[in-house]
């Protein structure tokens, strides 16, 4: 089975590739989109007072 | 002659620090005129296996923002590092970890279970977590190992120069990028920013003989009619004292006490020691009871003091048990 790697996925914010998979034919049989990322600001925002989340989001 | 190589990427960071390259305006046009860039994935579709064909230190100069928070990122970075003759760390989290690594105060699994499963928006029935390795029906996939901890880009590969702030403003990034091009950046390693502390750029006054009878949240801040007052003198932990200069006291300027994102000041080891420090200093009290009261809503200290440095601090992070 083919396969076209697409990594990683520019002009756009953030981080992505996309592997897509080629049948016999040259047709697509299947295709993956991948975020290759996590920093985890749901977890380390508990714990910061509320009014700090204003200055710490933004960096999302 | 051909032109010098350049090339920017970002690892754990926002785009915020992409955005600012492009706030130097007209500037970015005569960079561009100047340089090649070969590899920016904000803005250009290179791939990384561009980055790979290309000979060892190939690449003139390697701007890198984001701290190092996986192990595509390590890759990166180090294949980066390899294919540059210079390369620079743009930005807090680059620098010392910033903002995503207050990450460091908890481990990686815990951070995992609380995303993929207990979020108030989750949807996740299957309980599926992301697996570096997935066996698709089609063939293997693969996705990188998500660290432990956050790391400053220093921390794995050798870096030459650093642009600070979150995000660096723009002049500094013109100032480097034209220093670079006009082969007049100082000799390696240096920081590109201000002289001495933001307070030294702040048109606020201090009055020496101030002390602070409480210290208050930003919540409880009205602006001081008086725009020349210190905000630290009105009781606002403001971090100007301890942080590079170089932002032109930019949130001081805009009636916000400066939460350090400069990073720290020449002469500071480390920030959330030289906050205490000076904290005691300032307050004003003569017993134990009374400096508590004054303290009282001096709240998520290490949330604040070590914003944008925890990895490259002395406390580094949570205690590993």
């Amino acid at each position: 089975m083919k396969r076209i790697s697409i990594d990683p996925i520019t002009r756009l914010e953030g981080h992505g590739k996309i592997e897509i998979f080629l049948d016999g034919n040259g047709e697509v049989a299947n295709a993956y989109f991948q975020v290759p990322e996590l920093r985890g600001f749901e977890k380390f925002c508990q714990g910061r007072p509320v009014e700090e989340l204003a200055r710490i989001v933004p960096r999302i | 002659m051909s032109k010098p190589k350049v090339a920017i990427y970002w690892s754990a960071a926002c785009g915020g620090c992409d955005v600012k390259v492009l706030d130097t305006n007209e500037k970015i046009l005569e960079v561009a005129a100047a340089v090649d860039l070969v590899l920016w994935p904000i803005a250009l579709d290179f791939k990384y296996k561009d980055v790979e064909a290309m000979a060892d230190r190939e690449i003139d100069l390697c701007i890198i923002n984001g701290g190092v928070r996986n192990s595509e990122q390590e890759h990166i970075v180090k294949l980066l590092r390899r294919k540059s003759k210079v390369v620079a760390a743009l930005g807090a989290c680059a620098i010392s970890g910033g903002i995503p690594a207050l990450a460091n105060l908890f481990d990686a699994q815990s951070i995992l279970d609380y995303v993929y499963h207990k979020t108030a928006s989750i949807d996740n029935p299957q309980g599926a977590v992301p697996q570096p390795e997935y066996d698709a029906p089609e063939g293997k996939l693969s996705i990188p190992k998500f660290f432990e901890s956050v790391f400053a880009l220093d921390q794995i590969i050798d870096v030459q120069y650093f642009i600070p702030g979150c995000p660096p403003p723009p002049s500094l990034i013109a100032k480097a990028l034209v220093a670079f091009i006009q082969g007049t950046l100082p000799p390696p390693p240096a920081t590109v920013a201000g002289d001495g502390s933001v307070c030294d750029e702040c048109p606020r006054e201090r009055k020496r003989e101030a002390k602070v009878k409480k210290w208050k949240r930003i919540s409880q801040f009205t602006p001081p009619a008086d725009t020349k007052k210190c905000l630290l003198d009105e009781g606002f932990l403001c971090l100007g004292p301890v942080t590079q200069a170089g932002c032109e006291a930019l949130c001081p300027k805009a009636n916000m006490p400066c939460e350090g994102c400069m990073g720290k000041a020449k002469g500071v080891i480390d920030k959330g020691a030289k906050i205490v420090s000076y904290i005691a200093s300032l307050t004003d009290a003569n017993t134990e009871e009374e400096a508590k009261a004054i303290l009282k809503d001096v709240i998520d200290q290490v949330g604040l003091f070590y914003r944008f440095d925890l990895p490259k601090s002395l406390i580094k992070g949570r205690r590993k048990v």
